[in-house]
């Protein structure tokens, strides 16, 4: 106990002084679009590069028009090794979570939509959050990072329950496969109104890697709606912890 | 190298063969699976490994179109049975003989016509069987957990028959995550298989992509650069490190000792971070590809990782010291979930698991995987088989990682990290990648068709081999004490379900 006691005493400050750090340099974040244009459709390497298919080319309107759905990333970096124009590079920002589905789509020249709008409203303070895991078990790891000493949710009001019938949110993580698919309608229904739905990582978005097999692994989406969107495989605690505030609707989510 | 020898059998002579070859010395069981020829026709597959010589072997029996069922190997090997389940999942095959033949992958969740690999010309398929052992009498209860639990955890089902407080009996119900990772992956060009072999079950990503990259290197016969080897294991090391780190957080966070939880919890995110220097993410993704790395290391980044490395093995000794001086600790977590050495090799468990109750077996010395078995490591298994030991190895799994971390470090050869790889692999050929993840030894298992294509692709994680593991060593316990000795596992969720 003593021992303890002191052991406790001596360690200095765990948690991150400021919130929401860029990646340490040299991470490899989710790709973003810079303004070097490049030879779109003509070459096309990133798309084939691409294990998700995440990555879409036009030229419609004049621009190269080369767009990422940030929703089916796993953030391999394949695309931005074989770019040869620089025009898509890593992100080191961890403010990465939306609010809708469509924001999750970059498209070259566009800024990201604006994320102000509020979810949470009397949430502000406190929220409690019931997890369901369904995938790889990534994402839970992050999950679960988000409350040891480094990362620190509590601060935030951020708390896990045990049950869905304490929750004001649910955090959904992995593709939801068929088994999982009926635990979790069940687990939204147990929830007093206004149940609020984040799903984290690239899998409980739209199935990444998993989508449009035999297990029907395909999201969070075609079960339960969403309110907010963390991509990533696996997203940064840090992004974890910016859709749960964006959901809180707390000012320390915006920028 | 591995090389694999295939003996072909009927089907009558598939029992007395694996069991007369199975008993040679120095052999042990790998894994058990079916598989379709270039014919169509199914062929029921088991690989023996040879730690002698590194070598294995397949033996395959072909299965006559129309037939469902096949004779058990699990009364004489017993650590086929959840393999000889799985194929019954997967393909519609039920093993006669097989002592408790009920499903295992594909749960009540998913309807009985819903059979992967099974295919109309194969006749009418065996019927799932989702039954769980219960027992009856005066005193007696179950106790539903699961899949969705209270904790941030993977989701599985557990069915507890107790007498009072007493576990009798525990039913493991897994395929709550069953993703067709095995199919995707014979499906997907292997150039682009790499990131769903990783996420097969990504607290294991670093062990799967070497497994992966191993298996599709002997299928090419390709040679991977020496500085490539290096990496991989310091990155294979750091892994190990990371995640006995967060399950001696866990044991601690299980009994309520706080201090242990958050400076354990602290110290994981020091050695993620080691991965992060290393390979830009916390979980190392993508760096391991098939013929070396997807792309080299600056020098820069190895001295960064060398100086973090003595500052935090010194925090690790000094979190280790408390925990394991700690009463309460001691009290909690010695003699119970005991599991004797004679159920270890009669079930074929792997990893700290096994070597908490005096196995010796560690892949790392006998197969081909990064600087392995070239490399030595000096793990000196437990004894007594309790959740107590599977701390204690894990503490010292740490401390040797840790050693074999600076030593490789000391010298990491300037060569290039990438070996060209052919676009078509051998045809008709094997690959077997067998990698000692943090978990224990894990294989995948690539078999290509006549074009060089791959035909099947099989993933056993050492948590499908260990589950059963948990549920032996929770009989006669507290059911107060289950969590603790399922942390003290710490196995697999996804992994085992695929």
């Amino acid at each position: 106990m003593v021992q303890s006691l002191i052991f406790a005493l001596k360690q200095k400050m765990a948690t991150d002084p400021i919130d929401f750090p860029d990646l340490p340099a040299g991470s490899r974040g989710l790709p973003r679009l810079t303004q070097q244009l490049c030879q779109g459709l003509a070459c096309g390497d990133c798309q084939a590069a691409c294990p998700t298919s995440a990555i879409q080319l036009d030229e419609s309107d004049g621009r190269c028009g080369v767009s990422i759905d940030l929703g089916k990333c796993i953030g391999c970096g394949a695309c931005i090794a074989v770019c040869p124009s620089g025009t898509i590079e890593s992100n080191p920002s961890t403010k990465t979570a939306t609010l809708t589905r469509e924001a999750l789509v970059i498209r070259q020249g566009e800024s990201p939509s604006d994320s102000r709008q509020v979810v949470g409203g009397s949430l502000a303070r406190s929220i409690d959050i019931r997890e369901i895991s369904t995938g790889c078990n990534a994402t839970d790891q992050e999950v679960a990072a988000i409350t040891n000493p480094v990362f620190d949710c509590s601060r935030f009001g951020i708390h896990f329950v045990a049950s869905p019938r304490f929750a004001d949110a649910l955090v959904v993580t992995g593709p939801v496969g068929r088994a999982m698919q009926d635990p979790l309608i069940r687990t939204y229904k147990s929830m007093p109104e206004p149940r609020i739905v984040i799903a984290a990582g690239t899998c409980a978005i739209s199935g990444g890697l998993h989508a449009g097999g035999y297990a029907e692994a395909n999201g969070v989406l075609p079960h339960v709606p969403v309110n907010v969107f963390v991509p990533g495989c696996p997203p940064h605690p840090w992004s974890i912890l910016h859709g749960i505030l964006l959901a809180m609707g707390s000012t320390r989510a915006h920028p | 190298m591995i090389g694999v020898e295939v003996s072909v059998v009927s089907l009558d002579e598939w029992v007395p063969t694996i069991s007369a070859r199975i008993r040679r010395k120095g052999w042990r069981y790998g894994h058990l699976t079916c598989r379709r020829d270039e014919e169509g026709k199914r062929r029921l597959e088991i690989l023996l490994l040879n730690l002698t010589t590194s070598t294995s072997e397949v033996i395959s029996a072909a299965i006559p179109s129309g037939q469902a069922d096949i004779p058990s190997i699990t009364p004489t090997v017993p650590a086929a049975h959840w393999a000889e389940r799985a194929v019954g999942d997967l393909w519609g095959i039920r093993a006669d003989g097989h002592p408790a033949f009920s499903s295992v992958i594909l749960n009540e969740a998913w309807p009985t016509d819903v059979i992967p690999f099974h295919r109309a010309a194969d006749g009418i398929p065996a019927i799932r069987n989702t039954h769980l052992l219960s027992a009856h009498g005066s005193g007696i209860h179950e106790i539903p957990v699961g899949p969705v639990h209270a904790g941030i955890i993977e989701p599985g089902h557990f069915r507890f028959t107790c007498i009072g407080e007493v576990i009798l009996n525990l039913e493991i119900r897994h395929g709550f995550q069953h993703r067709g990772i095995e199919n995707r992956l014979a499906t997907t060009p292997w150039r682009l298989g790499r990131f769903l072999a990783e996420s097969a079950s990504s607290d294991e990503t670093v062990a799967n992509g070497l497994a992966h990259a191993v298996a599709l290197e002997r299928l090419s016969e390709t040679r991977v650069p020496d500085r490539a080897n290096s990496i991989r294991t310091i990155s294979l090391e750091i892994e190990r490190i990371a995640n006995h780190i967060g399950d001696l957080g866990g044991l601690s966070a299980d009994v309520g000792f706080a201090i242990g939880a958050a400076t354990f919890a602290r110290l994981r995110g020091v050695a993620l971070g080691l991965g992060q220097t290393l390979a830009g993410s916390r979980f190392q993704r993508g760096l391991i590809c098939p013929g070396g790395l997807a792309w080299d290391i600056e020098d820069t980044r190895l001295t960064d990782l060398g100086r973090s490395l003595a500052e935090l093995t010194h925090r690790i000794h000094e979190a280790c010291e408390l925990f394991f001086t700690n009463p309460g600790i001691n009290e909690r977590y010695q003699g119970i979930g005991i599991l004797p050495l004679a159920s270890v090799e009669e079930l074929g468990i792997v990893g700290p698991s096994a070597r908490c109750a005096g196995s010796h077996y560690d892949a790392r010395r006998h197969f081909d995987h990064a600087l392995y078995p070239g490399f030595v490591t000096n793990i000196q298994p437990q004894t007594t088989g309790d959740c107590y030991a599977r701390a204690i190895i894990r503490r010292d799994e740490i401390m040797d990682s840790l050693d074999i971390l600076s030593e490789v470090l000391k010298n990491v050869p300037k060569t290039s990290v990438l070996a060209e790889m052919p676009d078509d692999l051998a045809p008709n050929g094997i690959g077997i990648g067998i990698v000692e993840s943090w978990r224990g030894e894990l294989i995948h298992w690539i078999t290509t068709g006549p074009t060089g294509t791959i035909s099947r692709y099989v993933i056993r994680d050492p948590s499908f081999q260990n589950w059963i593991g948990i549920s032996l060593a929770g009989r006669n316990n507290l059911i107060a004490d289950f969590p603790l000795i399922n942390k003290s596992f710490s196995l697999s969720y996804a992994g085992s379900d695929l």
